[in-house]
């Protein structure tokens, strides 16, 4: 508060009357709830009063600190929440957008993954000898061992196996690992031995 | 409306605490404005809170009555200190430095300013700062920096406050001593001879930094038209200082 002023020309301390304002009057004066005739009676004693003075504006302050403090209703399209929300919107498309229509535009992406040849694995590659397999069971038994090991491939239409595989003698024979390379829904298959 | 209920809501008490502690900066205090509004809600079967006719808010009336109860308390506060002997017997000047300096805290230098605004002291400054000396010795429980106040030549507590908004204020910071004294007795006159509207929107806006809306709502004006009627009395004000010879250095 500006001292100087608050000293200056706050109501002066001239013998006050026991005559005070009532609270409530004080309260409806702020709230400015008053008509124009009695507004003009309590302004002329709030100019001579420093005790209805002091009262009145520190009930301004207060109320004024309250409401400060208090959330304030507002309709739903004007939260900052609502705006913030609009602009990551606004700036997900302005950025994403590109990417996306880049992602639909490119061909699918091709998955290339080595996994260690296990029995799953050798179970399915060797219930037959054919290179181009086209029985969807088959297909589809490939498909959930390769989720089941981390491969994101959503689905298969033929695989093709490099050579045919037979199982190894040796028990403690060479590991082997299984080449996959996948592009649009085809998996070429390769069996090699693991150095 | 019962009341004790009332009384006992947590709604109230922290109303009540809060506008003791924004009152008082000294914790006992502040606890002490506590007892003292509670037991005068609680006065006369409560007689207070029963006079509420529901013809403003609640929470304005609230408000109001609390801050009744502290300006009162402060008054107890204030009546029952006493300007130490060594300082009363040097006379009216001397007690009102003590009370600008020792409770309200302003300066030694701001109570020079103040004194001669109220034709309480018509030396010169070094003959106040010579006479000052036993008041700065006088014991100052409120205002432990009291005794030291001065020592280093700058004024400890400078009570710097934020004038930027306040323009006349801004125009009284920046003049020297001579040409203040004369600025605060020009705008004295000024707002004494203004309608009184006019004079309680200067005051509850340039006295007591209240918002002009506020200040606009007890005036019974939009915010806007206040806004331009302070405008006006500002122009009012600077024609008088300057009829005066007194511009902004």
């Amino acid at each position: 508060m500006g001292k100087w002023m608050n000293k200056t020309i706050n109501p002066s301390v001239v013998p006050e009357s026991e005559d005070h304002i009532l609270i409530e009057d004080l309260a409806r004066l702020a709230e400015g709830a008053v008509d124009a005739a009695e507004r003009q009676h309590l302004i002329g004693h709030l100019n001579r009063c420093q005790r209805c003075y002091q009262i009145l504006q520190e009930t301004l302050v207060d109320v004024s600190a309250e409401a400060s403090m208090q959330p304030v209703s507002v309709p739903w399209w004007k939260t900052r929440m609502f705006y913030a929300l609009a602009v990551s919107i606004v700036l997900v498309l302005l950025i994403g957008g590109p990417l996306a229509i880049k992602h639909w535009i490119q061909s699918p992406p091709v998955i290339v993954a080595s996994l260690d040849l296990d029995q799953t694995l050798k179970d399915i590659l060797l219930e037959d000898d054919a290179l181009r397999w086209e029985k969807k069971e088959r297909i589809n038994r490939l498909l959930i061992a390769l989720q089941q090991r981390g491969l994101e491939v959503k689905d298969l239409n033929l695989v093709l196996l490099s050579k045919p595989y037979y199982q190894k003698k040796s028990l403690f024979g060479p590991k082997e690992v299984l080449h996959i390379r996948i592009e649009n829904e085809v998996a070429y298959l390769e069996v090699k031995e693991k150095d | 409306m019962d009341p004790e209920k009332l009384l006992s809501s947590s709604d109230l008490l922290v109303k009540i605490e809060t506008v003791c502690k924004r009152r008082f900066s000294a914790e006992n205090d502040q606890n002490e404005c506590y007892v003292y509004v509670i037991d005068g809600l609680k006065a006369d079967n409560f007689q207070r809170l029963r006079a509420f006719k529901g013809k403003s808010k609640l929470n304005t009336y609230l408000y109001s009555l609390i801050n009744a109860l502290v300006v009162d308390f402060r008054r107890k506060q204030y009546g029952r200190r006493r300007v130490p002997a060594g300082v009363a017997k040097l006379g009216k000047w001397a007690e009102t430095v003590y009370r600008f300096v020792c409770w309200q805290k302003f300066t030694f230098d701001d109570a020079y300013d103040f004194l001669r605004v109220e034709g309480l002291y018509t030396g010169s400054y070094i003959q106040f700062i010579q006479e000052i000396e036993p008041i700065k010795k006088a014991p100052c429980r409120e205002n432990p920096s009291f005794q030291s106040l001065d020592e280093t030549g700058n004024s400890v507590l400078k009570n710097i406050n934020d004038v930027g908004a306040n323009p006349l204020e801004f125009l009284i910071h920046k003049l020297d001593n001579e040409r203040r004294i004369k600025a605060i007795k020009v705008i004295r006159a000024t707002t004494a001879a203004l309608p009184e509207e006019d004079q309680l929107l200067v005051r509850l806006v340039y006295g007591s930094d209240q918002s002009v809306t506020a200040a606009a709502k007890v005036i019974g004006l939009a915010a806007s038209t206040a806004g331009k009627r302070l405008k006006r009395l500002l122009t009012k004000y600077r024609e008088k200082l300057l009829a005066e010879g007194i511009r902004e250095p």
